[in-house]
């Protein structure tokens, strides 16, 4: 069995909310004039993620499975000419990348993931397994626009962080990960691990076929 | 992070290039041969000509199903060993693109089939149910390190005990997609890449890559000694000018490295700032030990550079010959980069270092078990 206690939870909600809301509502978190170049999940990412007051010696895992699908898009209609700034804001790490470059905040190990089922299983095994003391697991997905008409991005915007220490030392809850019983079926998609967390929900149930997670809360 | 991990061994490795499988891509570039022609960058829609390096005989507009299932597949027959993707042989899925270039055709064209492969989770499940994966696959995308990730996790969950054979599974296979975004850049033009020489342009060219690797902890002739990530967080293409980025990956692994008979087979796309620093951290560290990139002949692999290019080192270990930095003349940009091949007998190890945006770097230390 894996664990480690969450010292620190931060997630933004941003349901379906437009990108220009987004910035207008979390501009003054940022350096001034800084959201005008990221994207709605580099932003809702990054006031997540400041709080926690990162470190090189961190390890960060970094769970979404569309990533930046607006700036995907974006890449994708600027074609023929195609946009150097779309194209390097949409790979897959770019929203940590945002919010940890404007920071100028180094890490040592950054573990970008993305999946679709079972990616909360995935991505936590990773956080469990890390060597370092604290580990930061964060994630999210930003609404689309013509990829979502097609079932091919996320239809509501969010971002999470927690901090999981191996000391139980100001713990708000504790964090399990362990085999199971062989269940095909089961699963537990990122936009179901971020409603538990936003609602502090304790649970306890498979979601892998073969990891079951635990998460009580203090 | 060096390892301090029980070193875990390589089973088996392999590699797939435009030249064919890690043997044929050994010849080809023991002989100084380049993969790499002038194209259009949109493919059938024209554009500038660049650099690529493509698979034999596939084309490099996106079909549906994506035309490179062959390749994969062809490379997936030769990974030994059943039930990959149950739950004590896990598989870590690792690439920069997946199958993007899907959601480009889509775009271009309007043909709603291509959005089955577009997403890195469509394309995932397409590729595991075609080779008969089970459920159990982790999947990392770091640009250009992401094999380096794979390689990583993998050894932890054996390390853990959590498995007993991992697959780590690479692959990137080249569209218009990505190559409009390296031309958009400008740095990917017609210039063929020259890695580490010392000239007033750099360039670089891209290529089709795919690699496997099993590994266990106590089965194989070749362990990985020691793994290294770092991440600047500098700048999203540009690395710090002090080259701290580079010394910060090496550091952990130093202690490792000590007393081995290095040789160093580097990242060198063909950019100067990127490679000038490479170059010159390594050659601090370790004076004499011969620097090489094969990308100047293969193109950049991408999101699978690290683990393709491990199967090439393995190759050229057995077969005692390591070539040179094709596409490159003297002067480089330190005295190490070797440009001919050379033999290897009198080394032990090899350093394999990756880079991508952000500022993220990689490294592994390759030995006899």
């Amino acid at each position: 069995m894996l664990e480690r206690w969450i010292t620190a939870l931060h997630t933004e909600d941003a349901g379906t909310e437009e990108t220009s809301a987004t910035r207008e509502r979390l501009k003054e978190r940022f350096p001034r004039g800084a959201t005008r170049r990221m994207t709605q999940l580099g932003m809702l990412l990054g006031v997540t993620l400041e709080p926690l007051g990162l470190n090189e010696d961190d390890t960060v895992v970094y769970a979404s499975g569309y990533a930046e699908t607006r700036a995907l898009e974006g890449y994708l209609d600027s074609f023929p000419s195609a946009s150097p700034t779309l194209f390097q804001t949409s790979i897959h790490p770019s929203a940590v990348q945002q919010a940890l470059i404007l920071r100028q905040q180094p890490v040592r190990q950054f573990f970008p993931m993305t999946g679709r089922a079972c990616l909360p299983a995935q991505a936590l095994q990773v956080a469990l397994l890390a060597e370092t003391p604290r580990a930061i697991l964060c994630g999210g997905e930003e609404r689309g626009t013509w990829l979502l008409e097609k079932g091919t991005a996320s239809d509501r915007s969010f971002a999470f962080a927690l901090a999981l220490s191996t000391s139980p030392a100001s713990a708000v809850g504790r964090l399990t990960l362990s085999s199971s019983e062989i269940n095909a079926s089961a699963s537990l998609t990122l936009p179901a691990f971020f409603d538990l967390l936003h609602a502090r929900q304790p649970f306890d149930a498979p979601i892998s076929p073969s990891r079951r997670l635990t998460l009580t809360w203090s | 992070m060096s390892a301090p991990l029980p070193s875990i061994r390589l089973a088996a490795c392999g590699g797939l290039t435009a030249f064919g499988d890690e043997s044929a891509t050994l010849s080809a570039l023991l002989e100084g041969r380049s993969a790499l022609a002038a194209m259009p960058v949109l493919g059938r829609e024209g554009g500038d000509p660049v650099a690529l390096a493509l698979c034999a005989g596939r084309s490099y507009d996106e079909t549906s199903p994506p035309n490179w299932l062959p390749w994969a597949r062809q490379l997936a027959s030769r990974i030994p060993g059943e039930g990959w993707g149950s739950p004590r042989r896990p598989v870590f899925v690792t690439s920069s693109n997946f199958g993007v270039g899907s959601l480009y055709a889509f775009r271009r064209t309007g043909d709603v089939s291509h959005l089955a492969y577009g997403t890195p989770a469509t394309c995932v499940d397409w590729l595991a149910a075609q080779l008969g994966w089970g459920p159990n696959i982790t999947t990392f995308s770091h640009a250009c390190v992401s094999a380096h990730l794979g390689l990583l996790q993998a050894s932890r969950v054996l390390a853990a005990g959590l498995a007993d054979e991992a697959l780590v599974f690479s692959f990137d296979f080249l569209s218009p997609f990505v190559a409009g975004g390296f031309h958009a850049l400008k740095i990917l033009n017609a210039e063929l890449p020259a890695p580490y020489q010392d000239r007033p342009t750099g360039s670089i060219g891209l290529g089709d890559g795919a690699a496997f690797a099993v590994l266990t902890r106590d089965r194989g002739d070749f362990v990985l000694a020691a793994q290294s990530l770092h991440n600047e967080m500098h700048h999203f293409t540009a690395n710090r000018a002090d080259g701290a980025g580079f010394e910060a990956c090496l550091a952990p692994l130093l202690a490792a490295t000590g007393g081995r008979r290095l040789w160093l087979k580097g990242h060198g796309t063909g950019t100067l700032e990127a490679g000038r620093l490479e170059a010159s951290t390594l050659a601090r560290h370790f004076p004499g030990a011969p620097l090489v990139s094969w990308k100047g002949s293969l193109g950049h692999t991408l999101g699978s550079c690290g683990l393709v290019e491990l199967s090439l080192a393995l190759a050229a270990i057995r077969a005692g010959r390591a070539p040179g930095t094709v596409g490159g003349t003297a002067p480089g940009f330190t005295p190490e980069v070797a440009f001919a091949p050379f033999d290897l007998s009198a080394f032990d190890s090899v350093l394999c270092t990756s880079n991508a945006f952000g500022g993220a770097h990689a490294a592994l230390l390759l030995s006899h078990a």
